[in-house]
């Protein structure tokens, strides 16, 4: 009997990623989304990086922060894209109508956007090492595992948190899809320490886990961390803000099923 | 045993000022295992607001639903399982007939087994890898009734099923949703504006205006509700004075009355018996009379009566 449920459960939870992969397949803009982009970022950020002649640990900083960005990015993309497909498609109603729960939703697409994340990250190593000579993967395989681990951690808690808004706020909060990352790292530091910013932003960097994986990455090139323990920092504050998440999305589906907002979303 | 126990349901819905639109108010049913019920009323009557309560997709303001006796509630995901919907044409679009139903058949955690003989059960072969935005209108329909039954569910719920469907698929539906009734004895509750439609399938309706129910019964009991068995329509050249239509609607035993441009219509208990004495009261317009017809009254003729009184 408790087979059989597993059975199901992780059925439901493939659902997802089944849905996402098809529509990642079909959908151009999803493939543009997980090589142009990031190619491009990284490239133009090179280029600069060469053009202004900076040490190459500083370099090396700015690279991590490049990739890092990209990486969340995609990977939290497809997180949400579990949510936006059905609302543009707008059959949203028939995917809260089956038995599946809405973490199973979530985790189903993260798992497609590890892998998305995954190709990505290959891709942007790989180039950085040819075009700019810069090797991302330095460092001990167990320590880069780690990092991406954090990072797609990272990313599906960016991608709960959006599909929480669009619950609650609706077509308006679509746009978080694309804004919440972004904004995120802006303040934990991507193209720069935290101790630059301002005090009351560094104070709300130190409570984001990206914030400490990078200072974490950016040990191995040549910046000791000024924070305490930052990978376990980091991964302690993802399990406490996924369990955040979790209660949060219960009241967002209970709430969205109240006011009658899946169904709005599916007209 | 009931399918469906709905008791005291409430719901609003907030408008854009802040203020409360009442959606349902009050409404109580019971649904039989095994029957195909009907849900009838105009556009906003409530009927899409009522069967998402039912199917969990909505929590009411106020009032209990019981699903094959589980609280609707507090067994949602246990309810789930067991049910299903189709409401409107919107699939995922970019997957195919197959990508679908796989999709669905994964999401509600059974294996795939089913999905070969659905796709052959709603004539949708030759169709198996088209991308449901590329589906037909009627296909489409079939696709979302398909996905209704991949879950083997033991009740249905389907929201307006030949909306917008050419007549001759519009059919189709229809005799598909009653062979598949049969087959497997599952309770069916749908939505519908089009009579007839409640007519051929319906064993039981109910009737929603403006939230509430107005009436709810077999199709001859609706009928007897308003008193209406019968029919009379008598085409005028011109529509009569004021005061003729004043005393023809007042008539004893005229238990409805409606003028539709130049055509008088009456519902009364016997056409028969009471053609005579509205043609009495109709004597001065005589002249203008072109045509009399009488008829048995049909659900959309209670309807018409029912929504007046409503």
């Amino acid at each position: 009997m408790f087979g059989l449920n597993m059975g199901e459960e992780l059925r439901r939870t493939l659902a997802f990623s089944y849905k996402n992969v098809i529509m990642t397949k079909r959908n151009f803009f999803t493939i543009f989304e997980m090589l142009f982009w990031p190619l491009i970022s990284l490239f133009s950020i090179g280029l600069m990086g060469a053009y202004l002649d900076i040490m190459e640990n500083k370099f090396a900083f700015i690279m991590i922060g490049a990739i890092a960005l990209s990486v969340i990015q995609l990977a939290q993309l497809d997180v949400t894209y579990v949510l936006l497909f059905d609302v543009w498609s707008k059959s949203l109603k028939y995917t809260f109508a089956t038995p599946s729960s809405f973490y199973q939703m979530i985790i189903g697409a993260w798992f497609v956007g590890i892998l998305r994340g995954f190709v990505a990250f290959v891709a942007l190593s790989l180039f950085s090492i040819f075009i700019f000579d810069f090797d991302f993967t330095k460092l001990p395989l167990i320590d880069l595992l780690l990092f991406l681990f954090g990072l797609f951690f990272a990313a599906m808690l960016i991608g709960m948190a959006a599909c929480i808004l669009m619950l609650v706020f609706g077509r308006r909060a679509e746009i978080s899809a694309w804004t919440l990352t972004a904004i995120i790292m802006l303040i934990c530091g991507i193209y720069y320490p935290v101790s630059v910013l301002p005090e009351a932003a560094r104070q709300i960097a130190l409570l984001i886990p990206v914030t400490h994986f990078l200072e974490y990455f950016r040990s191995f090139y040549g910046f000791p961390t000024t924070l305490p323990n930052p990978l376990l920092v980091g991964f302690a504050q993802s399990v406490v803000y996924f369990l955040i998440g979790a209660g949060m999305s219960e009241w967002a589906l209970k709430r969205a099923r109240k006011n009658g907002m899946i169904i709005k979303l599916s007209e | 045993m009931k399918a469906v126990i709905g008791e005291d349901i409430w719901m609003s819905y907030k408008t854009f000022f802040g203020g409360k639109k009442p959606a349902l108010e009050g409404v109580s049913l019971e649904i039989d295992e095994g029957e195909i019920f009907g849900i009838l009323g105009p556009n906003a009557a409530g009927k899409t607001t009522l069967i998402s309560i039912l199917s969990t997709l909505l929590i009411p303001d106020r009032g209990r639903v019981e699903v094959l006796g589980m609280d609707a509630f507090k067994e949602t995901k246990r309810v789930k399982g067991r049910i299903n919907i189709s409401s409107g044409l919107n699939l995922p679009w970019s997957l195919s007939v197959y990508e679908c139903l796989k999709f669905f058949s994964l999401a509600y955690g059974i294996p795939n087994s089913k999905i070969d003989e659905l796709i052959e059960s709603f004539e949708l072969s030759d169709f198996r890898d088209v991308e449901f935005e590329e589906l037909s209108t009627g296909n489409k329909q079939k696709l979302s009734l398909a996905k209704t039954f991949i879950n083997d569910p033991e009740l249905v719920f389907l929201d307006e099923p030949t909306t917008g469907l050419d007549p001759d698929v519009a059919r189709k539906v229809r005799k598909k949703i009653l062979e598949i009734h049969e087959e497997r004895n599952i309770t069916i509750v749908l939505t519908t504006h089009y009579m007839s439609e409640a007519e051929q399938l319906c064993d039981r309706i109910i009737f929603l205006n403006r939230g509430k129910i107005i009436a709810e019964g077999t199709q001859k009991e609706l009928k007897r509700i308003i008193g209406a068995k019968d029919l009379i329509t008598i085409e005028l050249t011109s529509p009569p004075d004021e005061s003729i239509l004043r005393r023809v609607a007042s008539a004893k035993n005229v238990y409805g009355f409606d003028l539709r441009e130049d055509r008088l219509v009456f519902y009364v208990d016997d056409s028969e018996k009471r053609l005579k004495e509205i043609l009495e009261i109709l004597k001065p317009s005589w002249d203008k009379i072109k045509r009399i017809t009488m008829e048995e009254a049909t659900l959309e003729d209670v309807f018409l009566g029912l929504t007046k009184r409503g």
